[in-house]
């Protein structure tokens, strides 16, 4: 099975966790890839990786401009995506109340409706905890890969 | 070639990391090492950015990561320019990245800005976060202070002046700034924004965040409206300010602040002494209207020197380009002017890391002897990542009950505990 880290970041601070992930990957023995949203065409989504989405939150709600054009692509080209599996975290900050976490939500929401299948639980990340970003990551990412050991 | 390119980054706030990080992940086994005048690394992100919102700051652990994991070198209490000028810099690295930010208040350019009790917002700023250059104290505000400029950071000082001190929780603002300032905390403010609601520069959860301040009453003397064709953010500013003019005090009310958006300063009033600022609405003719204020505080933007820079002429913002000669180049605000968030050095540092790789078979990649060809009097004083860690260590254990840090404002105590000089003397009382 590859994985297939997938970052969306104004800050870095997904970078960082994406990075910390993929490193679990192959310190676990397994194949990973990384990539940044901006750098990765919606036309190299295949169906046999699992992707890992790592994504924050910027201005009202909305995904992180890096991100954006990827997110756009997906709605206007709408591609039939059933059958990709994927897991997803997010960043933001409950300082946002409104809006906390919005910008993971959207995607998710999108990959979703475009048929992809996610698999374990929506990880959300609270930069107001000031706990670090990557082992939040890390233990998150456990749980989905046990949860992809049952599929 | 990569394993002997020499990279010096002057400056390590969100610039000079960002692009450190862009470099290790592009040349593996390049010398990089990053500059600082201060012994403490991460510049504005731990002076600029406000004490009491401590989640921004939280990015220094990213950026420790350069030093902790990715073998990037930490050379602080190094100010090029005295220490070590440029011309030589330039001499013992094969790239030389500036990206020593901008800390001059800007100049409004209008009459009466001389006056004693006309201060930059870099300089509040600074002394809430114990900066140990700034060296002129709590200024004198009076009763009544008028904030030009209608920004973040306008947005940060009216907070930091709003607040009392049982509002500061969990920060590190400096304490003895904080007891300064509180002997005569102002009663009013008026905010002065340039632009109308729909396009003031300031992030709408920034003005929120001002109504969960106790004790402070808002008013806003002119109507405003937002286009329904208006942006989203314009909408969500407009409805954060509605928010706050509903929180009209009660009695408990200790600061009134007043908005002023679509409004200019013409003028600052006084004579020999601030007593008000003229204000035009923006865009007419007509009226002028004053309002009343023991100081002023501007929040414009911060400048480049006019003067020479280290020989490279007067600098000026440059969108495009990052480089200013063979193998020199800036980022951050020392390129694109004071504009942006911590995020957008990110791009900035994407882009001139780019323009870098891109330059590369063009560039003098002759054996450099890198940092270690600074001056071994500058060397003997400079702070590496092991002695800032002693310092960070000791500031954390120097915190007092309800503060996250306490850091010291002197920059020879900073030096002289990161570098181990007052053995002994560290659990003693720090002022
Ligand atoms: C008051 C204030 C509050 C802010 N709050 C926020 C916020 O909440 N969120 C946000 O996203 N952005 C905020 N910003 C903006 C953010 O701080 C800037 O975008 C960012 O810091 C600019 O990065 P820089 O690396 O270009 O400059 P800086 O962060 O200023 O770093 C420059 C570094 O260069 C060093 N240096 C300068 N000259 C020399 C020399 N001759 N030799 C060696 N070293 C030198 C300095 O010591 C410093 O460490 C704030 C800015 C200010 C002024
Ligand atoms: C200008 C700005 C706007 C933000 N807006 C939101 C938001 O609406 N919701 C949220 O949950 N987090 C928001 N955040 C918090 C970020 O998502 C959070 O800091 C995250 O860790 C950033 O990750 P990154 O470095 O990968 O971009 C915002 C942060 C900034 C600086």
């Amino acid at each position: 099975m590859k994985i297939q880290v997938l970052f969306g970041t104004e800050s870095g601070n997904a970078e960082m966790a994406a990075e910390d992930i993929a490193a679990s990957v192959r310190d676990g023995g397994q194949e990973v890839e990384i990539h940044d949203l901006s750098d990765f065409s919606i036309s190299e989504l295949q169906h046999d990786p699992v992707y890992v989405f790592i994504c924050s939150t910027y201005g009202e709600g909305d995904l992180p401009n890096t991100a954006l054009p990827f997110f756009a692509d997906l709605s206007i080209v709408g591609p039939d995506l059933s059958g990709m599996r994927y897991a997803i975290f997010g960043l933001g900050d409950t300082f946002y109340t409104e809006t906390y976490s919005q910008g993971a939500t959207k995607l998710d929401d999108k990959l979703r409706a475009l048929g992809a299948e996610r698999i374990g639980e929506f990880g959300r990340y609270d930069a107001s905890t000031w706990e670090p970003v990557g082992e939040k990551a890390v233990e998150w990412f456990s749980g989905v890969l046990t949860e992809l050991a049952v599929h | 070639m990569n394993s002997t390119v020499s990279i010096a980054i002057v400056g390590s706030g969100p610039a000079g990391c960002y692009t450190a990080q862009g470099l290790r992940k592009a040349l593996p086994n390049a010398q990089i090492t990053i500059y600082d005048r201060l012994a403490s690394p991460f510049g504005l992100v731990r002076y600029g950015v406000a004490p009491d919102h401590q989640n921004t700051k939280s990015i220094q652990a990213q950026f420790a990561r350069l030093f902790e994991r990715e073998n990037v070198r930490f050379a602080g209490n190094l100010e090029v320019g005295s220490d070590v000028s440029l011309k030589e810099l330039r001499s013992l690295h094969n790239i030389v990245v500036l990206a020593t930010g901008l800390s001059r208040d800007r100049a409004l350019g209008i009459c009466g800005e001389g006056l004693p009790e006309v201060y930059g917002a870099g300089r509040l700023t600074r002394l809430f976060n114990a900066h140990p250059l700034q060296t002129v104290g709590m200024p004198r505000l009076g009763e009544s202070v008028a904030i030009i400029g209608g920004g973040n950071v306008s947005i940060d000082v009216l907070r930091l002046l709003a607040k009392q001190p049982a509002d500061f929780a969990n920060t590190d603002i400096d304490d003895a700034a904080l007891a300064e300032y509180m002997q005569s905390p102002v009663r009013h403010i008026d905010f002065i924004c340039r632009s109308s609601v729909a396009n003031a520069p300031s992030d709408p959860v920034m003005l929120a965040e001002l109504g969960r301040i106790p004790g402070v009453a808002f008013s806003c003397l002119d109507p405003f409206s937002v286009p329904d064709d208006a942006s989203r953010i314009a909408g969500a500013r407009a409805k954060a300010i509605e928010t706050l003019l509903e929180t009209r005090g009660g009695p408990d009310t200790r600061v009134e602040v007043s908005f002023h958006f679509g409004h200019a300063p013409i003028q600052i009033l006084g004579d020999g002494h601030v007593c008000g600022v003229e204000l035009a609405a923006t865009g007419s003719q007509g009226a002028t209207n004053v309002v009343v204020a023991d100081s002023v505080v501007t929040a414009v933007g911060f400048d480049f020197d006019e003067d020479d820079w280290h020989g490279l002429g007067p600098i000026q913002a440059n969108a495009t380009t990052g480089q200013l000669g063979n193998g020199l180049y800036r980022t951050g605000w020392v390129k694109r002017g004071s504009r942006g968030t911590i995020a957008a050095n990110r791009a900035c540092a994407k882009s001139v890391t780019e323009e870098i790789l891109r330059d590369l078979p063009t560039l003098d990649m002759s054996t450099k002897p890198g940092h270690a060809g600074i001056p071994w009097q500058a060397l003997a004083h400079a702070v590496d990542y092991d002695a800032w860690k002693r310092l960070d260590i000791a500031e954390s254990g120097a915190a007092a009950e309800g503060r996250t840090r306490k850091k010291f404002p002197s920059h020879e105590r900073m030096v002289a505990i990161a570098n181990n000089h007052l053995a002994g003397a560290l659990g003693a009382s720090e002022n």
